[in-house]
């Protein structure tokens, strides 16, 4: 591969809103098949990173490369259909459909009729992809159920069909496990890395809480105030005097 | 599609067209008929808008009336072909259905019903003051379009039939849209359009494409007015008629097709025989529609589901 493994390359972003600089010179490097998380306390420019990556906003300065091409400024269907996708924070579903019509409407935008003239008047097959995923995420016995009426814990797995659906290369997940009890949380990271490693996904994962990610992370970047101040393996990460201080406060404290 | 040719489908159209046959439809009533199923059918048009992808259109009015007067200004010059009108109707909205939507589907919200109702009200305004059309008068006295050769479309009969096509064509199409990947794609963005382009839509695309074939069809609807009415008015294009249309849809029940054909035709039978008796029939009309909003939220078409019919929702 030309761009020898790497999937994701951020390199030196910055991202200001007005005189609030959310993210100031970061960069992080994902190869192909890794889970790579983004930790950092709430406002430390993790949701921002991901909104760069993901096309909503456009870096104010710096590179993002995705397999190679320069993607950032991209509009977020460009990027989608370069093989990025992203789940989000706060559960954004399609409410007033049906789980099942949910997930195909996220399918066949990878149909062949996607975005021609045929799409006016076929309806594409993709009965068999979406029954899997929801088979996967234990919805299929909710396939008809309005999605507004699904409990919290399935909105967010929901969450996660519709991004996998349009088959991606490089999944972004901004707090997946958002809202879960723990044994949620423990279960549906677990599931999260099996799938990711069935469908040879590359993962970057954002996550507040430490917890979460030390069991599913290859590899672990730190953000404290929109800067990069740690990277490596769990073990390190976990042991980092910067990053315990920057969760816990300064020793003395 | 089953819905389409379902057995009770298919006998709502056998009485559509069999009712010219009744003993009481008079001339007058089948000139009625006509414009309740002309005014549904372009309800429904403003239903892929409304009911599938949540857009409200300020300004069907205008696509309607350019229809109209496409048709009008062909036929007082001696071009009397039915289709040639209709061809002509399809250039002239669609051009101007291209302006409005790319300027349009660029807002959100509000901005996209308030850009909507500017540009019909620029066109209004340009029919109503300038002199090039007739002015306030329109183009009047035209003579009635030829379907081929000498048969001309020159009887309320012959216009009811004629509406009846364009309804059941319309129908046809729209139903056909609305379950197909491309309408599976307009309900996602009426849902959550932000979501739907991080799934690879690129919304604006579908927002324009699906206006310009709601402009489309309603303006083939206004093509087809002046065979019946024997003019175009610049009222036709008032804001009030835009308005109107949308009261049509929300009376029938959003998001249904069949809803909006109903609530069409519905409003222009009830403004028809309140108006008939009292002169502020339009306070009447407003109870009743204060009363189906308030107490039947899905529509006319809801009276299926308060009469224990299964649940009506084509939009899922």
């Amino acid at each position: 591969m030309a761009h020898d493994g790497l999937v994701l390359e951020v390199d030196g972003v910055s991202k200001s809103f007005g005189a609030l600089a959310a993210l100031s010179n970061v960069s992080i490097a994902v190869r192909a098949g890794q889970v790579f998380s983004v930790i950092g306390p709430n406002g430390a420019g993790k949701s921002t990173l991901f909104n760069v990556v993901s096309g909503l906003h456009v870096p104010t300065a710096g590179r993002v490369r995705f397999r190679g091409r320069e993607i950032g400024g991209l509009a977020p269907e460009t990027i989608n259909r370069l093989g990025v996708a992203k789940t989000f924070q706060i559960t954004n579903i399609f409410p007033e459909i049906s789980v099942f019509e949910n997930v195909r409407v996220a399918a066949q935008s990878r149909a062949r009729e996607s975005g021609r003239l045929p799409s006016l008047w076929r309806l594409p097959d993709v009965e068999a992809g979406a029954v899997d995923l929801l088979d996967a995420f234990g919805l299929a016995a909710r396939r008809d159920e309005m999605a507004a009426n699904l409990s919290h814990g399935e909105q967010r797995y929901l969450e996660i069909c519709l991004a996998l659906a349009t088959e991606p290369t490089l999944l972004l997940l901004d707090e997946p496990t958002a809202g879960m009890t723990p044994g949620e949380t423990k279960e549906a990271t677990a599931l999260i890395r099996r799938i990711a490693t069935a469908r040879g996904l590359t993962v970057l994962l954002i996550e507040h809480d430490m917890s979460v990610v030390m069991g599913i992370s290859d590899r672990i970047a730190v953000l404290h105030f929109g800067e990069k101040i740690a990277e490596g393996a769990p073990e390190q990460i976990r042991n980092d005097p910067a990053v315990i201080e920057a969760y816990l406060g300064p020793p003395d404290d | 599609m089953s819905r389409a040719l379902s057995w009770r489908a298919g006998l709502v159209w056998a009485l559509l067209a069999a009712l010219p046959a009744l003993p009481f439809m008079s001339k007058f009533y089948l000139l009625l008929a006509f414009d309740a199923l002309l005014f549904g059918a372009i309800a429904m048009s403003l239903d892929l808008l409304m009911g599938y992808t949540g857009l409200v259109s300020f300004g069907h009015a205008a696509f309607f009336g350019l229809g109209a007067y496409a048709s009008a200004v062909l036929l007082e010059r001696g071009v009397v072909s039915l289709w040639a009108c209709l061809l002509f109707a399809v250039l002239v909205v669609g051009l101007y259905a291209l302006v409005v939507s790319y300027f349009s589907t660029a807002r959100r919200g509000i901005y996209f019903a308030l850009l909507t109702l500017i540009f019909a009200e620029v066109v209004y305004t340009f029919f109503r003051y300038t002199q090039t059309f007739g002015g306030s008068d329109g183009i009047q006295g035209v003579p009635p379009p030829r379907l081929v050769g000498g048969f001309a479309i020159d009887t309320p009969l012959r216009n009811y039939y004629l509406v009846l096509v364009y309804l059941g064509l319309a129908y046809l199409a729209c139903r056909v849209l609305v379950t197909s990947h491309f309408g599976k794609v307009l309900v996602a963005i009426r849902e959550n359009e932000d979501r739907a382009r991080f799934l690879g839509y690129n919304v604006q695309r579908y927002k324009m494409a699906v206006c310009m074939i709601s402009a489309l069809l309603t303006g083939l609807g206004g093509a087809l007015y002046p065979g019946r009415s024997a003019f175009a008015t610049p009222d036709l294009m008032l804001w009030t008629v835009s308005g109107e249309l949308i009261i049509m849809v929300m009376i029938g029940g959003l998001g249904t097709l069949a809803g909006p054909v109903i609530g069409g035709a519905f409003f222009v039978l009830l403004q028809e025989k309140v108006s008939s008796y009292v002169d502020w029939y339009f306070m009447v009309i407003g109870l009743v529609l204060i009363f189906i909003v308030l107490f039947m939220p899905r529509g006319l078409l809801g009276i299926r589901e308060l009469l224990g019919g299964r649940r009506w929702r084509t939009t899922a």
